[in-house]
């Protein structure tokens, strides 16, 4: 994307996989709300946790400690870490930073035995919120998003509809959703028809 | 629909998340050319199939995807146990001896 000459930025040039739904903005008074956050840079990390090198490494590259917990996330500014499994983290990260996070990465962590892949462009980041949200969840996944069980922070890879999803809840009580780029259309339209009777603002 | 719970989530998660890959605690031979063809087809397509007491593997396909060992009743289909991989089962059927520690990444013998 260097080699631009016009006033294009690199995101003029980019299509995010939902971008045909754009236009599906209506009530102000909806009881669901979809803003995408589009473009991010997404990054799967693999490691041990046992490793004391590795965590130290991924620590300061991030400004913050890898969660070792189960289903856990961590924050820092414009960089979300989620916890995907016991060696395994999604890095969530300002867009168009991804390429310079895996280099310095790959570079704290020279000769560890680790992988690192930049899968920006396979998914995207899409966050509900509304006061139908609730009863969206309750019909979309088997998954029990209640507060008692699902406080803020807590990260849950689970089926969206029968598609898979990485749900996270943030402060304010809305919820984020990494959906596969290739399931967005299928996301989008469930989302559309789920919420029918709460109105559906695509902000 | 069955409530799992994955060792690894350490959550009891929905059966819809799951897949059932098999049984589990069965060992490649280490040296397969030195074998007859006999033992490489019995670890090939032969499984026990217990009524009773079972030990198979799980796959957390829609969550974690990690592959981790149940314990099941194939009669009643009451899941006793989870335990991750490399691990050995604290519930065992009464008639045979639960798998040696060096079974304990796959041995079906």
């Amino acid at each position: 994307m260097t080699s631009l000459s016009a006033n294009l930025s690199a995101e003029d040039m980019m299509e995010s996989s939902l971008h045909h739904h754009a236009v599906h903005t209506n009530a102000t008074d909806a009881g669901v709300v979809m803003k995408e956050d589009k473009f991010r840079g997404h990054v799967n990390l693999r490691g041990n946790p046992q490793d004391t090198a590795f965590m130290v490494a991924v620590e300061s590259v991030l400004g913050v400690a890898l969660p070792t917990r189960a289903n856990t996330s961590v924050r820092n500014g414009d960089t979300v870490v989620y916890w995907l499994c016991p060696n395994e983290w999604l890095l969530i990260v300002a867009s168009g930073t991804q390429g310079q996070l895996e280099a310095d990465l790959r570079s704290a962590m020279d000769g560890q035995h680790i992988a690192i892949t930049d899968i920006s462009s396979a998914q995207t980041l899409v966050n509900l919120s509304g006061s139908g949200l609730a009863e969206l969840l309750q019909k979309s996944t088997v998954y029990d998003c209640h507060e008692s069980n699902f406080p803020a922070g807590k990260v849950v890879q689970t089926t969206f509809a029968k598609t898979g999803t990485t749900m996270c809840k943030l402060e304010d009580g809305s919820m984020d959703f990494v959906i596969r780029r290739s399931f967005s259309d299928y996301f989008f339209l469930w989302l559309q028809d789920a919420s029918e009777e709460y109105g559906l603002r695509v902000a | 629909m069955h409530h799992i719970y994955c060792p690894y989530c350490e959550e009891i998660r929905e059966e819809e998340e799951y897949s059932y890959t098999g049984e589990a605690h069965i060992e490649r031979p280490k040296d397969p050319a030195s074998i007859s063809d006999e033992v490489w087809g019995d670890y090939m397509f032969f499984r026990s199939n217990p009524r009773g007491i079972h030990h198979e593997m799980w796959y957390h396909a829609a969550g974690c995807r990690r592959y981790f060992n149940a314990t099941r009743d194939t009669h009643s289909y009451q899941i006793h146990e989870t335990y991750k991989m490399g691990e050995l089962p604290t519930v065992t059927a009464p008639t045979k001896a639960a798998p040696t520690k060096a079974a304990a990444q796959g041995d079906a013998s």
